[in-house]
């Protein structure tokens, strides 16, 4: 990656762990920043320890959660805890243009390496912080992960089935999507610096993520429908579960060729299926009739055959699928990334793409990887004196 | 004045329904002039019909669709806001003509069409990058804007099948399930917003305008990446897990006092398990050496959820939350759409905007997830009725004379009311 990258000529310090911080700085990373994670020596971002493991689940570099958030970064030890290790940081702060952390609000203050202190010495910094709940309010110093964002920012409360509990989107989707917020922020603050200068604080939260990431739930509370969980409209292939989509997407003059590939073709002119808002309005019949064509057939082939009528179909993918899928293939999506634990691997690629810009995509980086090239390149200490930083457990 | 971010920033808006009007309105609250497009024709979906037929699924308030429906659906108004309307009917010579005129004076494009539409009209990146080479066009589609797929249609709901979420959002004894809130949609609308900076940087770098391809199953499938990595390494395919969690044990809702009432509940470390049993007063729990550490617990998961439902059950889900969260165990009550709007602490960062809408009255405004210290966002401008600054864009912006305009809306190019209204 050169200096013309979109983000080439861009210093970002890394006080992040866990997911939501590293997604946004893979993404900084992805357009061509310098990342370097700032890492407490000895364990390192508490992502290393985390499940799934690509290899020996006792060393530091072989969590498939830490390999993929990382990608494009480089790796530095410092105890900011320590008054050494803290001035330190400031040392490297100064010559920083973005600074990302996720601690618990007021401590970064505490060890005097708020955005205050920081931004004294270098105007220009942009300082995201990344919270469950925020900088300010009542909540500001609660806990919080992935299910707890989507519990209490309204997302939950209509997933699930009508009779049972509330339920969660699986994975990290709320913590990723904190990430991408926060990534979208900083690059607004960036735009501001570029044209006026001066960098800023942003404050980015999981809870208010999460309360923009619920779409219906708090509009039709107040326009007067009840938001609650309701059942799927998914149906059962041969190999997995579709959703035919026939209610939005199929024209009138469609519906006939569709009856004749389900084999049904009476239904054609039959007043319960023969318009869009009717099959919605009958939509569970419509898809008992579908689900007999559908039961012994692969899904992919449910999918691709249906959208060839305009259909609105889904076919529910699993990991194994997405790997294979042509579609993602073609824009060669997945990339490969060779890591020392694991050999050559293919990750998701980029989040999106500007013609003419390559994502940077390279290996997340090791514990302390970039020790000697960091402090003795960037801030000048010699070999000795790195080795008396990590004598005292600074580095 | 606030000091607004993009200030001067103009964008010509054709994005519709959901994810693209996310990433607009939310660059509406950092200051940009956005100027939404749609045709008497064809409306913005999230405008509902002009005349609605029952079940449609839009929602407008207090039931009553009224007498300019397009102008009240929820959906609309949530959506656009921060938004000019324009009314442009792209099929004609003359709307294509004042379109591209209006490219030539915009920074921005914007468009989540299927990926073929504007090339179809003859409006597609490269017609537009022919009159405004500077111009960022930043392209939105369920697949791309490349490949076999890039022409399927799709929703929040279908992505979320396609893009590998619903094969891991499940009860773990039941099937897989959507999240009834085409979660796909907002998020890639908050990508949108960095993407788009990062083409605005480039362009001030280089001078260089582009196209910006953002696929939304690509963006969703980017959650998830750790799973592939799994799947390659340990053959493992990702299933239902519930509300269950790898490592983070106990993890789960919990039923509370009242009526569909719940709490969230998620143990991360040791630490936070004590702090659990303490919020239980629960001395001996603490002591139960086989939930010690973390394995454990999962081993006896079942039990653990029993326990926790016997100590919610007496207690309002905010109380729960409160008490564990004062013992530093994350928790947080399952809020409902009427819960959300009122919450305290959203409250008291100024997170909802009440805003007054001529036509659909006053409600509380979703707003942008990030805080600018020195860039506020700008108090929410309602959603504009269909049309309603036609007169403004067509002569203000563009400098057409009045009886232009006027012959534009006897032609039907532009218009205030939607075919099918009268």
């Amino acid at each position: 990656m050169t200096e013309e990258a979109v983000l080439g000529d861009i210093r970002v310090l890394d006080l992040s762990e866990d997911i939501a911080g590293p997604f946004c700085t893979k993404l900084l990373a992805g357009l061509g920043a310098e990342v370097v994670k700032v890492e407490r020596p000895g364990t390192g971002d508490v992502a290393r320890i985390a499940p799934p493991f690509l290899g020996d689940p006792s060393s530091l570099e072989a969590s498939g959660l830490f390999l993929y958030l990382n990608t494009g970064k480089k790796s530095i030890t410092l105890d900011i805890a320590n008054a050494e290790g803290a001035s330190v940081l400031r040392r490297l702060a100064e010559g920083c243009d973005i600074l990302v952390e996720s601690h618990p609000p007021g401590r970064m203050e505490s060890l005097g390496l708020g955005f205050d202190a920081l931004s004294g010495e270098n105007p220009g910094l942009i300082y995201t912080s990344i919270t469950p709940f925020g900088q300010t309010g009542p909540y500001r110093d609660y806990k919080g992960s992935d299910i707890v964002a989507q519990a209490i920012g309204a997302l939950m409360c209509v997933i699930g089935l009508p009779d049972r509990e509330p339920l969660k989107v699986g994975g990290n989707p709320l913590l990723c999507t904190t990430g991408m917020a926060a990534f979208s922020a900083t690059m607004l603050a960036l735009y501001v610096r570029d044209i006026e200068g001066h960098g800023q604080r942003v404050d980015v939260s999981e809870m208010e993520t999460t309360a923009v990431a619920q779409i219906h739930t708090s509009i039709h509370h107040q326009f007067g429908r009840n938001p609650e969980r309701r059942p799927s409209n998914l149906t059962r292939a041969r190999d997995g579960w579709v959703s035919p989509g026939l209610e939005t997407g199929v024209q009138e003059e469609t519906w006939p060729r569709v009856c004749e590939l389900l084999g049904v073709p009476e239904l054609a002119d039959d007043p319960r299926f023969n318009t869009g808002p009717a099959r919605r309005e009958n939509s569970q019949e419509l898809l008992a009739v579908v689900g007999q064509w559908a039961a012994d057939r692969p899904k992919e082939e449910i999918y691709h055959t249906l959208q060839g009528l305009r259909s609105i179909a889904g076919y529910v993918a699993t990991v194994e699928d997405l790997l294979a899928s042509r579609q993602l293939a073609d824009r060669e999506f997945f990339q490969p990334v060779v890591h020392p634990a694991t050999g050559e691997l293919m990750y998701p690629g980029p989040a999106f793409r500007i013609e003419g810009e390559t994502w940077k995509h390279e290996r997340a980086p090791q514990l302390g990887e970039h020790n000697a090239d960091i402090y003795g390149g960037a801030l000048g200490y010699t070999a000795t004196q790195l080795e008396q930083l990590q004598k005292n457990g600074v580095v | 004045m606030a000091d607004l971010a993009l200030d001067g920033l103009r964008i010509l808006d054709l994005t519709q329904v959901a994810v693209g009007p996310y990433t607009t309105f939310m660059l509406g609250y950092m200051g940009a002039e956005i100027i939404k497009v749609e045709s008497c024709s064809r409306m913005d979906i999230s405008r509902g019909q002009a005349r609605p037929t029952p079940g449609a699924g839009r929602v407008y308030p207090g039931g009553e669709p009224g007498e300019r429906p397009w102008n009240r659906a929820g959906h609309h108004v949530h959506r656009n806001v921060n938004k000019l309307s324009l009314t442009l009917d792209l099929a004609t010579p003359k709307g294509k003509e004042l379109f591209l005129s209006l490219a030539g004076i915009c920074d921005v494009l914007a468009e989540n069409y299927r990926a073929s539409v504007m090339d179809r009209l003859g409006l597609g990146y490269e017609a537009v990058s022919r009159v405004n080479p500077q111009i960022i066009y930043l392209k939105i589609s369920s697949q791309g804007a490349t490949g076999p797929e890039r022409d399927y249609g799709s929703l929040g709901s279908t992505l979320e099948q396609t893009a590998g979420l619903a094969a891991v959002t499940g009860y773990i004894d039941g099937a897989p399930l959507m999240t009834n809130e085409t979660f796909p949609d907002p998020v890639v609308g908050i990508l949108g917003v960095g993407a788009l900076m990062a083409a605005l940087r480039r362009r001030r770098r280089t001078g260089k305008g582009g196209l910006v391809d953002l696929a939304q199953r690509e963006v969703t499938v980017g959650m998830q990446g750790e799973a592939f990595l799994d799947l390659q390494v340990n053959n493992r395919v990702a299933g239902l897990t519930g509300n269950r969690h790898k490592s983070r044990n106990p993890q789960g809702v919990y039923q509370c006092l009242g009526d569909d009432n719940w709490l969230a509940v998620s143990v991360g470390s040791d630490e936070e398990w004590m702090g659990l049993c303490r919020a239980m007063n629960s001395p001996e729990l603490a002591q139960d050496h086989r939930l010690l550490i973390a394995e454990g617990r999962g081993h006896h998961h079942d039990e653990l959820d029993r326990l926790l439902t016997e100590w919610t059950r007496e207690r309002d889900h905010y109380q729960a939350m409160h008490i564990l969260q004062a013992h530093g165990v994350p928790a947080g009550a399952v809020l409902k759409g009427g819960e959300v709007i009122s919450d305290p602490h959203l409250e008291a960062r100024g997170f909802w905007d009440w805003v007054e809408h001529p036509e659909a009255g006053g409600y509380k405004q979703v707003t942008i997830p990030w805080k600018l210290s020195r860039n506020p966002r700008k108090e929410t401008t309602p959603a504009p009725g269909l049309g309603e600054h036609n007169g403004w864009v067509l002569g203000e912006l563009l400098g057409l004379p009045q009886v232009d305009i006027d012959e534009l809306m006897e032609q039907g190019i532009i218009g205030v009311r939607p075919v099918g209204a009268d």
